[in-house]
């Protein structure tokens, strides 16, 4: 099986697969692609690599025993998407303390508000594929726990299941 | 100068997330808001039908506050994908746009101004489809 966990910047993706137990092959898609180059070009405004996605496809193509973890990784070929959600002022709170400047923290935050990364999703994999977790006042092992559900097969899809449009 | 010819033309800021849109129109420097929607919230049993059917007659109340502020044309600025979309900006934000102009506004310039999630890495536009 091949598992996406996905959702903006600063949900939490990295903390919680890092406190995974599963036998799947956790794979940080960041790392990856920064340091094999997996890029098609450059996000000057953003401060960003622009990933290519085709080529990290074939990266990882043949391999089915696959956690990949990144805002990036629902644009792959998956049977189940896990997409973390968090509150847009508490999104904005974890993304400063990390050191993150002003301009991406405000960026990030409001693609979190709009549902973004969720609407992708969903519009990639179908409603039966994709399972939303909320993590704003829980913690990373509990997020850690609930993706473990997921993997398991213990949790049903869901989607839309928070509004943070109060934010904007 | 007066007020009614500085106001002829405003931004319709369209706000489309999963299963809400919001509209609130901003004069042209965006400074003062004229109008706020409340947000046509679609029910989840059927998105299909409800998304573009809430937005709609949101946007009908809007464009008749609107043209009752003085406004007669709106640049339309739309943030986000929508629900379940085919294309983007999604079926909540085209709704939106078509009843406004249905209404009897005038629309200028629709721009996309989505906010895209980035990390020091970002997904291309229309990645993986
Ligand atoms: N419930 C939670 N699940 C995961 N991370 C959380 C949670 N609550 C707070 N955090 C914190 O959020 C911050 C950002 O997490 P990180 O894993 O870097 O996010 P991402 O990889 O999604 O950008 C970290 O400091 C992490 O400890
Ligand atoms: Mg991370």
């Amino acid at each position: 099986m091949r598992v996406a966990v996905t959702g903006t910047p600063g949900t939490g993706k990295t903390t919680a697969t890092e406190l995974l137990g599963t036998d799947l092959e956790v794979i940080h898609l960041g790392e990856l692609v920064r340091t094999e180059g997996l890029t098609s070009g450059t996000d000057e405004d953003r401060d960003s690599l622009v990933v290519d996605v085709d080529a990290v496809a074939a990266r990882l193509a043949g391999r089915d025993k696959l956690l990949v973890e990144s805002h990036v990784a629902h644009h792959l070929t998956v049977d189940r998407v896990v997409v973390l959600r968090c509150h847009p002022d508490e999104l904005k709170r974890r993304l400063l303390d990390r050191g993150e400047p002003e301009r991406k923290a405000d960026e990030n935050a409001e693609a979190e508000a709009l549902d973004v990364i969720l609407s992708e999703a969903v519009d990639r994999h179908g409603l039966e594929s994709v399972y939303e977790i909320e993590t704003t006042d829980s913690d990373p092992g509990a997020t850690a726990d609930a993706i473990e559900a997921v993997i398991e097969g213990d949790r049903s899809p869901s989607a839309g299941t928070v509004d943070f449009t109060g934010y904007l | 100068m007066t007020m009614a010819d500085q106001n002829t033309w405003g931004i319709a800021h369209v706000y489309a997330s999963f299963n809400n849109t919001i509209i609130t129109v901003t004069d042209l420097t965006g400074a003062e808001t004229i109008v706020k929607s409340s947000g046509g919230t679609v029910v989840k049993q059927n998105r299909d039908e409800a998304s573009p059917y809430a937005a709609m007659q949101m946007a009908e109340v809007v464009a008749e506050q609107v043209q009752d502020a003085g406004i007669d044309g709106v640049h339309v600025r739309v943030r986000g994908p929508g629900g379940n979309q085919q294309t983007n900006p999604g079926p909540g934000a085209q709704a939106t746009i078509r009843a406004l102009a249905r209404a009897g506004l005038e629309i200028g310039r629709i721009e996309d101004v989505t906010p895209t999630p980035h990390d020091g890495t970002r997904a291309p536009k229309n990645a993986g489809f």
